[in-house]
């Protein structure tokens, strides 16, 4: 048979490259964490204060940023989803959505939601009290509203995030041929059915590297919520500073507990990325 | 319009379909009957393919009316419904490269049909047997020949129990040796009783299987005929010219 010799010519359809049996970059987060443990060992004045301030930051910035990152993974594929839509409405509000984030700094959005929303809210409140009685409670609610600055930190980088997330899941899906959406639909799936079982599961190959990256994007940009009351590591070394005066030995100490995290995310955004390279076979 | 034992399985009146500037579909009619295996001709940019798939609703058609198995396609919500019944093969075979054989033909069975997983793999490992494959349930798509492919397609297709199966350019993808094998399985279903809808031109299937040939240009249908009109005695000059071209 002429037929399997070719089979077997032809390429396995998810090649296994040969890997060492751990990643070697784990090396580079054994330096850093080694560093900062030494610098608290040798001098625990500063360091090891500056770690024990710091300490309360690091949580917050983790719960930022996982809080942040799982509703971005639903916001972008709603984005993402919604670029690609045949209907010309839900894609001009996906486009204009991405478009306007894309355009303005994720600083300034963040400014805009904790001291400039809550004016616009407040006033609606008002609006609403004098104008509609119906809806006065609501109105006297929304006239007094103040935003938890956790609340609007998460929103903010969700809000940003999300339209740059969208671009990669477009980017994925359009990445599969039209075929297989057809052959799906022609099985009698629906398009949610076929997204869900023939798209998506061969997109996310596309997908994951990108996302993995902007997991470790976010960690760093989580720093900028400092300027929104948020106690991150960030705002947390800015009053460490402001009550010590010594700013070399304290952004350095930040700097390398950055360092430590990011080191460390972006090592586990690469197991699960060759987790799911193999996962197939 | 109730569908009944006489009145055909597909009628597609008047429909019309243009990209652009180009007119793929002007005022094409077409009715197929149970059982009917009617083979589509034509040089390409016909139209042939475009027909094909407003059966099944791939392309909507700009204006006139397409009724398969007495529903009419023209509401969304009948489409699904519609393809139930409709099987389609496409030439590029679009198999799912990320499920193995079984998986391509249970998947749809599962989420739409609701079988078992024991149900439905019963049923992929019968059909599995009836194209001749059984022996590569458990390989991944890009790890069969294209002939292997495209029989792993039809038996995906023939899963869902069609009433109707549509092919589109079946071996026009495919090494000439492979085509053969794609051929018998298709003129096996055809003996079955099978209605179907092929774009091809391969004469060999025409001869043996197809009840009625359609040959279409520039997006109209040029002439409805029998096979052995088509070889002997074609009407149209137009007819004559093309397939002067592809019988040699």
């Amino acid at each position: 048979m002429p037929d399997l010799e070719r089979a077997e010519a032809l390429p396995r359809p998810f090649p296994r490259f040969r890997q060492p049996p751990w990643d070697r970059w784990w090396i580079l987060f054994g330096v850093v964490v080694a560093l900062v443990i030494l610098m608290a060992l040798t001098r625990p004045d500063p360091y090891a204060r500056i770690i024990r301030y710091m300490g309360d930051g690091v949580e917050v910035t983790v719960g930022v940023t996982a809080v942040s990152y799982v509703l971005i993974l639903i916001v972008g594929l709603i984005a993402g989803l919604g670029r690609i839509s045949k209907h010309w409405a839900i894609r001009g509000i996906a486009s204009v959505y991405v478009e306007v984030v894309r355009g303005i700094p994720l600083l300034v959005q963040l400014l805009f939601i904790y001291y400039a929303s809550p004016v616009v809210l407040q006033s609606f409140g008002r609006y609403l009290m004098a104008n509609v009685p119906s809806f006065g409670a609501l109105g006297q609610s929304l006239s007094t509203i103040t935003i938890n600055p956790f609340v609007g930190a998460v929103f903010g980088l969700t809000f940003c995030y999300g339209a740059y997330v969208g671009e990669i899941y477009r980017a994925g899906i359009e990445s599969i041929p039209k075929g297989q959406m057809e052959a799906a639909r022609s099985l009698g799936m629906s398009y949610f059915q076929s997204m869900r079982y023939v798209i998506l599961p061969q997109a996310i190959r596309v997908i994951l590297p990108p996302l993995g990256n902007e997991f470790t994007a976010l960690l760093k940009d989580s720093s900028l919520v400092s300027v929104v009351a948020v106690a991150d590591m960030t705002r947390r070394g800015r009053e460490f500073m402001s009550t010590n005066f010594i700013p070399l030995e304290t952004w350095t100490m930040v700097a390398l507990l950055y360092l430590v995290l990011t080191v460390f995310s972006a090592r586990i955004v690469s197991y699960i990325e060759r987790k799911t390279a193999h996962a197939r076979q | 319009m109730p569908a009944s034992e006489f009145s055909p399985i597909i009628e597609i009146r008047d429909a019309c379909k243009t990209f652009g500037e180009t007119e793929a579909l002007q005022n094409v009619s077409l009715n197929v009957h149970r059982g009917e295996v009617v083979v589509i001709i034509g040089p390409s940019g016909s139209g042939k393919s475009t027909l094909l798939r407003c059966i099944n609703h791939l392309e909507t058609p700009d204006a006139g009316t397409i009724i398969v198995d007495g529903i009419p396609l023209t509401q969304s919500r009948n489409i699904n419904k519609v393809r139930e019944e409709v099987g389609m093969v496409f030439q590029q075979f679009n198999l799912f490269p990320h499920l193995t054989v079984l998986e391509n033909i249970c998947l749809a069975q599962r989420i739409i049909k609701k079988r078992s997983r024991k149900e439905s793999q019963a049923i992929a490992r019968d059909l599995l047997a009836k194209v001749g494959i059984s022996d590569k349930e458990k390989s991944y798509p890009t790890q069969l020949s294209g002939g292997q492919q495209q029989r792993v397609a039809i038996a995906r297709a023939l899963a869902m129990q069609p009433k109707i199966m549509l092919f589109d350019e079946p071996t026009s993808a495919l090494d000439p040796e492979m085509i053969t094998e794609v051929l018998d399985v298709m003129l096996a279903l055809a003996k079955e009783g099978m209605t179907m809808v092929v774009v091809s031109h391969e004469m060999g299937f025409v001869r043996a299987a197809a009840t009625r040939i359609v040959f279409m240009d520039m997006g109209k249908v040029v002439e409805e005929t029998t096979p052995e009109e088509l070889f002997t005695n074609p009407k149209e000059e137009r007819t004559r010219q093309f397939l002067s071209k592809i019988l040699h």
